[in-house]
């Protein structure tokens, strides 16, 4: 007898793929909760011995039983927050010109870099830091092995670039080709159409590109542990060494397993966890209120 | 006929290796309505886009041949390098097809060319703003509500918000793609009647679909239908 054309065919493959696919779409969600539940309950012996707040708030020094990881947490800050300061400008004026202002052809061909850039292993710049721009710092500065929280900014302001410029143009590309022929019409020159329109519908959409570049800042370790020193100090100037959970973290777990030392690292995990996860929270709450109207 | 306003001799426009005109010849009078016609993809709105160069905007377009234009009592060629795009833009106005007012308040769209224009006196700019929504008819739906945004009037207000603000610049060429298309047949008339209204100060180029449209307000029609008499 022949199925009727509109009667609902069962499909078993159907059926099997969907359930694979919704199994594979469960484990990632279950690894992001599990993850960080796991580094909760691997740090809580810590929490038996010393107080929370110390833990967070003091000063790192095993000796004496203190596992406070408070200078990692200001080294982050400050490389992660000074790497975006250093990053926006340029991103913010590339993204520009490859949109608004530069001609056609050479836009295309600096959008390609830019692509491309994102490409790049870390290692690289971690490299190119350490032999170029490490030295540099050292000599201008003159004091200090250059190894410190201003040259680790620089090359992570590199690093989390591409990032925060793809972020502009594909924010910069929803403005209403209608918008823009408008003002190319009215005789507006290219900067004025940036300024007085592409910017202004832009605004959130330059913001949330750069807390999510932020948050990428926060979770990159090898450029800080190449560069910034990885010297266990609240700093106190830009030319001053520092170490970031990142770099901690993975310097640390060459320690004895059973080490309270190692320990503490899950407590730094779950930090970096939690503050990471709050600024692309945040990021994609500004996002979602940052539609053209 | 009124004098020639612009004149187009042996035009021919690309896009890359895509010839969309070719050999084009024609006089366009002043103080008129020209009406552009012909099937879609025929190179209207190209055509259209010569006048005030905006096709420079497009990637791999090309022109060749001339096209000049009469500003002040003298001919010059609008492809010329040496002419300034943003003082031709300033002196051809343009009205698209869908309203397109920008995401500011209704005062400000239409005060937006000055500003362009670097107009900051604010007198001279209320005054001129003032005209211009006058001139669109607009003037008693708006004047309460000037600081609103521009997207909360209709497509018919949003379309002779557009005209105000392309005529704030007193153009002595205004150009406009199928204006009328995109509105209901009231607001149409409207902007029918406002474009007969403007032929004494100013230069009207048209590109219609609508057959009527062209009977009832063009004074020459050039007609893109391959196979006419006017077509290149």
């Amino acid at each position: 007898m022949n199925r009727s054309f509109f009667q609902q065919k069962r499909d078993r493959n159907e059926t099997a793929a969907r359930a694979l696919l919704f199994m594979s779409a469960l484990v990632c969600c279950l690894l992001v909760v599990l993850i960080l539940g796991f580094m909760v309950v691997t740090g809580l012996p810590l929490f038996g011995q010393n107080q929370a707040m110390d833990l967070l708030t003091g000063a790192w020094s095993p000796h004496n039983g203190g596992y406070g990881i408070a200078p990692m947490i200001f080294g982050t800050l400050w490389i992660s927050f000074l790497s975006v300061v250093i990053s926006f400008p340029m991103s913010l004026g590339c993204a520009a010109y490859i949109c608004v202002l530069g001609p056609h052809g050479k836009a295309t061909v600096m959008k390609r870099c830019v692509q491309m850039m994102t490409g790049i292993p870390t290692i690289i710049y971690g490299f190119v830091g350490v032999f170029l721009l490490v030295p540099l710092i050292r000599n201008t500065a003159g004091t200090g092995s250059g190894m410190c929280i201003l040259s680790a900014s620089l090359v992570l302001a590199v690093l989390i670039a591409p990032t925060m410029i793809l972020f502009f143009i594909q924010s910069f590309d929803r403005v209403p080709r209608s918008w823009l022929d408008a003002v190319d019409a009215l005789g507006g020159s290219r900067v004025q159409k940036l300024v007085y329109v592409v910017l202004p519908a832009c605004v959130k959409g330059i913001v949330t590109g750069t807390v999510l570049s932020f948050g990428r800042a926060l979770g990159d370790t090898l450029v800080a542990l190449m560069i910034a020193g990885n010297a266990i100090q609240k700093p106190d100037s830009l030319l001053d060494s520092a170490r970031t959970l990142t770099a901690h973290i993975a310097l640390v777990s060459a320690a004895d397993f059973e080490s309270m030392e190692f320990k503490s690292i899950f407590l730094c995990g779950a930090v970096l966890y939690l503050i990471t996860a709050l600024v692309i929270l945040g990021a994609r709450l500004i996002e979602r209120r940052g539609t053209h109207e | 006929m009124t004098p020639p306003k612009i004149k187009i001799e042996s035009l021919d426009f690309y896009y890359n290796t895509h010839q969309i005109l070719s050999n084009i010849n024609e006089t366009i009078p002043e103080n008129a309505i020209t009406s552009i016609i012909g099937p879609s993809g025929a190179g209207k709105s190209t055509f259209l886009s010569l006048f005030n160069r905006l096709w420079e905007t497009t990637p791999g377009a090309r022109v060749e041949g001339r096209i000049q234009a009469r500003f002040s009592d003298s001919f010059m060629d609008i492809n010329d390098p040496k002419l300034s795009v943003i003082q031709l833009r300033r002196a051809v106005g343009m009205v698209f097809q869908m309203p397109n007012p920008l995401p500011m308040s209704i005062f400000n769209n239409v005060a937006f060319p000055l500003k362009l224009a670097g107009i900051t006196e604010k007198e001279t700019v209320q005054n001129r703003v003032t005209t211009a929504i006058k001139a669109c008819g607009l003037w008693p739906e708006v004047k309460d509500r000037l600081d609103k945004k521009a997207t909360t009037l209709s497509g018919g207000q949003q379309q002779r918000l557009c005209m105000a603000r392309a005529l704030v610049m007193e153009p002595e060429i205004l150009l406009l793609d199928e204006p009328t298309s995109s509105l209901d047949p009231r607001s149409g008339a409207m902007i029918e009647e406002l474009m007969v209204q403007l032929k004494p100060r100013c230069t009207l180029i048209m590109v219609s679909h609508q057959p009527d449209q062209v009977e009832r307000i063009a004074d020459q029609v050039i007609d893109f239908t391959p196979g006419s008499e006017s077509c290149r």
